[in-house]
């Protein structure tokens, strides 16, 4: 495949991460970003930050925003229906999902549902390639994706309202309005995200001949979010965020036969904040309570579920102090007590709490050195101690030169602990070390970055049957996960006319170490291509997805694969210009009609359609 | 699918026989898969599967039925195949559906789509399939007064139109079961201590037999019912129920023989399962036997089954393809295939 060879070509060059575009207006006011080490200690990693354009150009669920535009991989068990991560070769729990600086991945199994969640609750959406558990904990072992609400303050009063409607009954409602002046701000939003879903399967019929098409696929997913700055004085600011949400979805039928089934799931998420800044001495206090919950009713037509529930209760404490000049250093301990309750794993109780110390060194303009060290102690497994080494070299102004060394983990969640049957108290946590090299090359109006990487994970976690039949998780595999990440972007404007390219591309070895067979249901190759043109008041948009093929089974057979896709969408907007702005919009998705899944027998939906208005007051 | 399976005693060889000489003395296959076994792998995130092997082992097909019925669905938790006329049926319990093939070329019949809820295994009499369904679940280690375990039941399929008639409401769990003089015999392995007695023609529940906790695999032979039960906890048990009078007697394993797996009778011999060995004792036997025909390397023995001398083991694997190895009755090694996702049954269709 010609297509195939040419990227093998660019990713001699190899990748990371862009900045993608900012929204200029925004630039110039004071902005307090929510997570303020994601700023700080990431120079030496690359972090891929999509903004809120970006994000209204996309399907309103995040696995569409982060499918079409960064590398990583995700597996639906149909549109809208579960989905998982795989992040740089990693499994769906060592992908970190982490809320204004809080990771959110379940407690229960470990990882994120991308479905649940709608990108436009945020002001942007950043993809941090590589380890991160020194700062985020957890399941930071391929990478972090930051959900991100930040608070502005100065004179301002808006109101951004989209609407979507289209193919399979499916409508969107996003509102978000800002409030704020020098001393205050809030930030008022609510989602909800519906589908009947009944989309055809491409070319695909029962034995009888009929049309199959997508049963018990319809899911409405509801978010709240409020989050509230305020300015003491000068020294001294008060921030509380909070979200609510509930995602209520049948799950949709593989054969026509199947008993329809749904899952409802929620959260509640309250984190209160404290920023001081004393001259050299900052503190940043935090407490938040996070609430996640599910009920999966085997049947639709019974009142009658198994269920699962965790509270979390998290305190955090930074300090940082500027040394030198040139070195900062943060010291953090936290402490997180986790309650779970559940159908299948009773009631326990979890808790963790840790040290750490960040270091980082401006040693000049163009050279800074990042290190960081995190221990946790609990009773429930070993820890080991967790490191990152990072540097950033500058060398003119072409060429930047990063280098990261982390040790990274991923704990065991309440399902693989307390399962009743065969749920395993001990267990070891999943590790890894990582090594990565980084390239950014800025050359006029392109950015080229590209990223080697080598992760080794020993420990990982693995449902096997055990004894009398009854599965139990064991700590199984070891896994060489190596690579390549590709990050292009352009922008260009020519007299009126406007024009960016971003492109990413990742390709990814991920070996068990003693069969040496690439772990299944990850792709050798993954790019995505989005072109955007605007002139005036009307804009249009070329979206492209490639993703390779994978492998369903451990040995690598041949006969077994979920088959490659390449997907395109176009869209174009118009501005009419009433109030600050008003822009409707039409989308094609799936412009070729292609036939694809990411699961066995999960079909996706062929050509359809979108409309939107977008409206700022 | 943590259930523990087991290979369908239900089709005893008298139903099987009774089949073939319906076809008359000749031996003469008709059709491609004619005299041989058909493999079940129940599948895992994928459908389930059929793997094909001919009696004399010239023929092996992995999955026949995709080759023969194209892109159609079999189901997923291919749990057990009974057999009627020129028809094979295929459970799949995770789609609530039958899939009837023809049983010589395994091309898609009709399907049975309607009455079924978690179904598991089979069997055949008058022209109508009793097939057990576990409809809804209780959670792990709820009592048997839990509606999940209360609401179990047989499904009456009239398999002339292959459409479902009625069900007999278990009030219990069910799931393995034999008929034998128009009752069936139902055990189940999870939540059930009692064999349940069925009498089909009155569709109505007998008084159960208390057997114990675990018993699972259940076969008939000279008017006994023979019933192995392996407890996580406590000695295995093979559980003889003398189908005259009810009365139950028991050959108790020693301690090393714990957590016993599968059974089989071929020829007054009782053939059974602890770990991947196999042991063999002769029907009347008191006591069992600690010495083992043969040790497989099965690293999860998940269907077993001994017939026309031969001894069938499949290796349950859930993440790549699995293994069946094939014995002759003094334990040497006649053939090793790679089968499906998940194999947990052998079905002779000769």
């Amino acid at each position: 495949m010609i297509f195939k060879k040419r990227f093998t070509f660019c990713l001699l060059l190899l990748c990371q991460i862009i900045s993608a575009q900012h929204d200029s207006i925004t630039k110039l006011k004071e902005v307090l970003v929510s997570d303020t080490n994601l700023k700080k200690y990431s120079d030496s990693q690359s972090v891929l930050k999509l903004n809120d354009s970006i994000i209204s150009k996309n399907e309103a669920l995040l696995t569409d925003l982060l499918n079409f535009n960064s590398s990583l991989y995700f597996k639906e068990y149909g549109r809208g229906m579960l989905s998982t991560v795989s992040f740089r070769g990693t499994t769906s729990s060592q992908t970190a999902v982490i809320w204004n600086g809080i990771n959110i991945n379940s407690q229960m199994n470990g990882s994120t549902d991308f479905n649940t969640i709608s990108g436009t609750d945020y002001n942007s959406v950043s993809v941090k390639a590589g380890g991160g558990s020194v700062i985020y904990g957890s399941g930071a072992v391929g990478g972090t994706v930051h959900l991100n609400n930040d608070l502005d303050f100065y004179n301002r009063f808006e109101n951004n309202l989209k609407l979507d409607y289209g193919s399979f009954n499916t409508i969107g409602i996003n509102y978000k309005t800002n409030i704020s002046n020098k001393k205050w701000s809030a930030q008022i939003g609510i989602s909800n995200n519906s589908s009947t879903n009944d989309y055809k399967y491409v070319d695909k019929y029962t034995w009888k001949g009929e049309q199959r098409w997508n049963r018990n696929g319809e899911y409405n997913i509801f978010t709240m979010s409020a989050n509230l700055g305020y300015k003491l004085n000068a020294k001294n600011i008060l921030k509380l965020y909070t979200q609510t949400s509930n995602t209520d979805r049948n799950t949709s039928l593989v054969t026509e036969t199947e008993t329809p089934s749904k899952y409802i799931n929620g959260f509640n998420r309250n984190l209160l904040e404290y920023v001081g800044s004393f001259g050299k001495l900052t503190a940043n206090l935090k407490t938040a309570y996070i609430f996640e919950n599910y009920q999966y009713y085997a049947d639709n037509s019974i009142n009658d579920y198994t269920y699962g529930k965790t509270e979390s209760l998290i305190t955090k404490a930074d300090f940082g102090y500027t040394l030198f000049k040139s070195t900062q250093i943060n010291g953090i301990v936290d402490y997180n007590k986790t309650t779970g309750t559940g159908s299948g794993f009773g009631t326990n109780t979890r808790e963790i709490s840790s040290a750490s110390l960040l270091v980082k060194q401006n040693i000049s303009t163009s050279w800074i050195n990042e290190f960081g060290v995190r221990k946790e102690f609990t009773d429930n497994y070993k820890s080991p101690v967790l490191f990152s080494l990072g540097s950033s070299y500058q060398f003119g102004q072409l060429y930047n030169l990063k280098l990261n060394l982390s040790r990274n983990f991923r704990i065991p969640t309440f399902n693989d602990l307390y399962w009743e049957p065969g749920g395993n108290r001990d267990l070891k946590p999943e590790s890894s070390y990582q090594a990565e090299i980084g390239n950014v090359f800025t050359f006029s109006n392109i950015t080229l970055t590209q990223t080697f990487y080598y992760i080794k994970i020993k420990d990982l976690l693995q449902w096997v049957p055990g004894n009398n039949g009854i599965w139990t998780p064991q700590n199984t595999d070891n896994v060489n996960s190596y690579g390549a990440e590709t990050l292009l972007s352009w922008k260009k404007q020519f007299g009126k006319n406007i024009f960016s390219v971003n492109v990413t591309y990742a390709h990814t070895i991920s070996e068990n170490i003693n069969t040496k067979k690439q772990l299944f249901f990850v792709p050798f190759d993954k790019a995505t291509a989005a072109i955007a043109y605007s002139r005036n008041r009307i804009s249009a948009n070329y979206q492209f997805l490639y993703n390779g093929f994978v492998y369903t089974r451990a040995d690598n057979d041949p006969d077994e694969i979920i088959n490659d896709y390449m997907i395109s969408n176009i869209g174009i907007d118009y501005d009419f210009n009433f109030f600050d702005s008003f822009k409707l919009g039409f989308q094609v998705l799936n412009l070729f009609n292609e036939a694809y899944e990411s699961l066995e027998n999960r079909s996706m939906p062929g050509r359809n359609f979108n409309m939107y208005l977008i409206l700022k007051f | 699918m943590k259930f523990s399976k087991l290979f369908l005693i239900a089709l005893s060889a008298s139903l099987f026989v009774s089949c073939s000489s319906d076809d008359g003395d000749s031996n003469e296959p008709q059709g491609i898969y004619d005299n041989g076994v058909f493999i079940l792998n129940e599948g895992s995130s994928g459908q389930g599967t059929v793997s094909f092997l001919s009696e004399d082992f010239s023929v092996f097909t992995k999955d026949i039925y995709t080759a023969v019925n194209g892109d159609d669905l079999l189901g997923k938790y291919a749990q057990n195949i009974f057999f009627y006329e020129d028809n094979a049926y295929i459970i799949a319990g995770g789609s609530d559906v039958i899939n009837v093939v023809n049983r010589y070329t395994f091309k898609l019949v009709d399907k049975i789509e309607t009455g079924l809820k978690n179904p598991r295994y089979g069997v055949v009499k008058d022209g109508k399939a009793y097939v057990t369904n576990a409809n809804s679940y209780a959670d792990w280690g709820a009592p048997a007064t839990d509606p999940g375990n209360m609401d179990d039941y047989v499904a009456i399929i009239d398999l002339k139109t292959n459409k479902y008639e009625s069900k007999i409401d278990l009030n219990a769990t069910g799931n393995r079961l034999v008929l034998e003089n128009g009752k069936l015999y139902i055990t189940e392995p999870v939540t059930s201590t009692r064999l349940l007695v069925v009498d089909i023609a009155a569709k109505k529940l007998e008084a159960p037999i208390e057997i114990g906790s675990n018993a699972d695999c259940i076969e008939e032979e000279n008017g006994f019912l023979y019933i192995l039960r392996g407890p996580y906890t406590n000695r295995s048990e093979i559980v003889k129920v003398k189908l005259s009078d009810k009365s139950v007697s028991k050959i108790t394993f020693p301690e090393t023989l714990d957590g016993a797996g599968f059974m089989d009778i071929e020829d007054n011999k009782v053939y059974y399962t602890v770990g991947s060995s196999v042991y063999a004792i002769n029907a009347n036997a008191t006591t069992a036997s600690t010495t083992p025909i043969v040790t497989s390397p099965a690293g999860y023995v998940y269907g077993f089954a001994v017939n026309n001398n031969r001894i069938y083991i499949a290796d349950g694997v859930f993440t790549k393809d699995g293994s069946a190895y094939i014995y002759d009755l003094s334990g040497a090694l006649l053939k090793e295939l790679t089968t499906g996702v998940g194999t947990n049954g052998f079905y002779f269709n000769d």
